[in-house]
């Protein structure tokens, strides 16, 4: 996958850092870089139409000055969540999902930032797992960037998967919309890393989801880190409910099965598209055309529009039926559905956070 | 600016449109502006009822890629324009269509519920309430009894009827869509 950038700018102090020089190395030929001694001006938005358009092609390569670990933003009380955590290694991405959140979340900074100083994150999870001895912890890179866009520049998969496998306790997750797994498959990850897709029917590729790999593509890079001894997973978020998706996500889902067994597949998790009124304003501004942004979707209690509860059980349903039928059970969760969505749809109780987030992790 | 836009402008002024509202009525071509405004006056529009028909209508025109002035000539619209009623019940009328043409699963699965409601023929005092827009799957059942012999026989009622409640909790869960 090949990406365009306009600008590669880096801060002063991660000029000689492992990250800069590989970022050079691989991307120096085709942008000019720029120096700058604090970066945290670079990465905010600029006057114009589209300044998260614009962000996407500034590359900043820049130290992190926060922490990179966090539970995942996604979770509350009010939800059935899966007890997931968040490495924040990057933020933004080179690819340009109509529905994508980070529209609203990184509005104000929507540089495409890589943290040079990525190896304190493992320090980070080192600290977490001591002091919670016994606990196994799924730690996703995938949540405000795609994991594996940007992989062949920065290798930083090679590093985390080496950490990873060292640690019985660490279940280190890559969450893409790439077919960018060359470095994956260079090192064995000794089952502590999941490779984990989100899947889209072609309509959904085609209308919403520029510059990804295809459906099919996604796919077949799955079945190679699945040979190459990886896990992988995949989720089906968003979910969009325009008519004939139904029949659409059991093609891809019989597509998928054709090439990766049910047995492979470590997890589902499914989560229909979800916007607030701000996310949707948002993209709808830069994708006027685009009607998988057009859905029959509501406002719900916590103001988020989602399409209509009984729509939304029955795709569910139709998904999870289709797993079930795969001849070997295929572990499934929702993402930010209430308990009473999980039964209607699974037909138990969830168990708690902590106790799925164990599970996914060790599963 | 062209006869057409200035009509539009001081129908717009008079109701005090917000401007987002007026930019998105003046990014119709010529047709879809003028037949909005054959419905604004015909129907005699609120504030409210522009902004919300106004959005509708760019939201419907984009998931049919088709135009807002071939939306406004469906059949059942256009009947709204000049049938029969008061004026402030056919706009509320051609608001409701609009939704429908924007939300059809939505309206199409919310008929079926309501038809379901009224065929339990409930006595008076009990009701059943849906979630606004099917947001959620909650049933709410709702009843209102002045002393304990009526309570008693909307008790019993409600138990006779168990069985329907439960088909409308399901279909709130997405059976039967």
């Amino acid at each position: 996958m090949k990406f365009e950038l306009d600008e590669l700018i880096i801060e002063e102090g991660s000029r000689e850092s492992v990250l800069a020089q590989r970022v050079l190395r691989a991307l120096g030929g085709s942008v000019s870089a720029s120096f700058v001694a604090d970066a945290r001006d670079a990465v905010r938005a600029t006057p114009g139409p589209d300044p998260f358009g614009v962000g996407k092609r500034r590359l900043v390569v820049m130290k992190r000055r926060g922490a990179f670990l966090m539970a995942c933003p996604a979770g509350s009380a009010k939800f059935a969540c899966c007890g997931y955590l968040v490495l924040l290694l990057a933020s933004n991405c080179p690819m340009d999902c109509s529905y994508c959140f980070l529209q609203e979340h990184v509005a104000n900074n929507p540089a495409f930032q890589i943290y040079s100083n990525y190896a304190d994150a493992f320090d980070e999870l080192d600290r977490l797992a001591a002091s919670s001895p016994g606990r196994h912890f799924r730690v996703g890179t995938g949540e405000l960037a795609d994991s594996l866009a940007l992989d062949s520049a920065t290798e930083m998969s090679v590093d985390l998967v080496d950490f990873a496998r060292a640690r019985e306790h660490l279940m280190i997750e890559f969450k893409t919309k790439t077919d960018e797994i060359g470095n994956l498959l260079k090192i064995d990850p000794r089952g502590r890393a999941i490779v984990a897709w989100t899947l889209s029917p072609r309509a959904v590729w085609r209308s919403s989801e520029h510059r990804t790999a295809s459906p099919s593509s996604r796919i077949a890079a799955a079945r190679a880190v699945l040979d190459a001894g990886y896990r992988v997973a995949f989720h089906f978020d968003p979910i969009i409910a325009y008519e004939g998706a139904a029949r659409d996500y059991e093609l891809l889902i019989e597509e998928l099965l054709d090439v990766v067994p049910a047995k492979g597949i470590s997890f589902v998790s499914m989560g229909t598209l979800r916007m607030t009124p701000a996310l949707r304003a948002a993209a709808r501004r830069r994708f006027p055309d685009d009607p998988m942004l057009l859905g029959e979707e509501v406002p719900g209690a916590d103001g988020r529009l989602r399409a209509f509860a009984a729509l939304r059980a029955n795709l569910y349903r139709t998904i999870h039926r289709r797993f079930s039928e795969a001849g070997a059970p295929v572990p499934a969760y929702l993402c930010m559905e209430n308990r009473v969505m999980h039964e209607r749809v699974f037909g138990v109780a969830p168990e708690n956070p902590a106790t799925i987030g164990e599970r996914l992790a060790t599963g | 600016m062209n006869s057409l836009e200035v009509e539009i402008r001081e129908l717009a002024a008079r109701r005090h449109l917000p401007q987002a509202s007026l930019e998105r009525w003046l990014a119709l071509d010529d047709a879809g502006r003028a037949a909005f405004l054959l419905a604004a006056r015909s129907l005699k529009l609120r504030t409210g009822q522009l902004v919300g028909a106004l959005e509708l209508l760019e939201e419907i025109a984009a998931r049919e890629t088709t135009t807002a002035a071939q939306v406004l000539a469906r059949p059942r619209l256009r009947g709204l324009l000049d049938g029969a009623g008061s004026t402030p019940q056919r706009a509320h009328a051609f608001i409701e269509e609009l939704r429908a043409i924007r939300f059809p699963r939505l309206r199409e699965h919310l008929g079926r519920i309501e038809s379901a409601i009224a065929a339990m023929r409930l006595p008076h005092g009990l009701s059943v309430l849906l979630p606004r827009d099917l947001s959620s799957d909650e049933l709410t059942i709702q009843l209102r009894a002045s002393g304990p012999a009526q309570l008693g026989r909307l008790l019993d009622a409600l138990v006779e009827r168990r069985g329907d409640l439960a088909r409308i909790a399901a279909m709130l869960g997405g059976d039967e869509i």
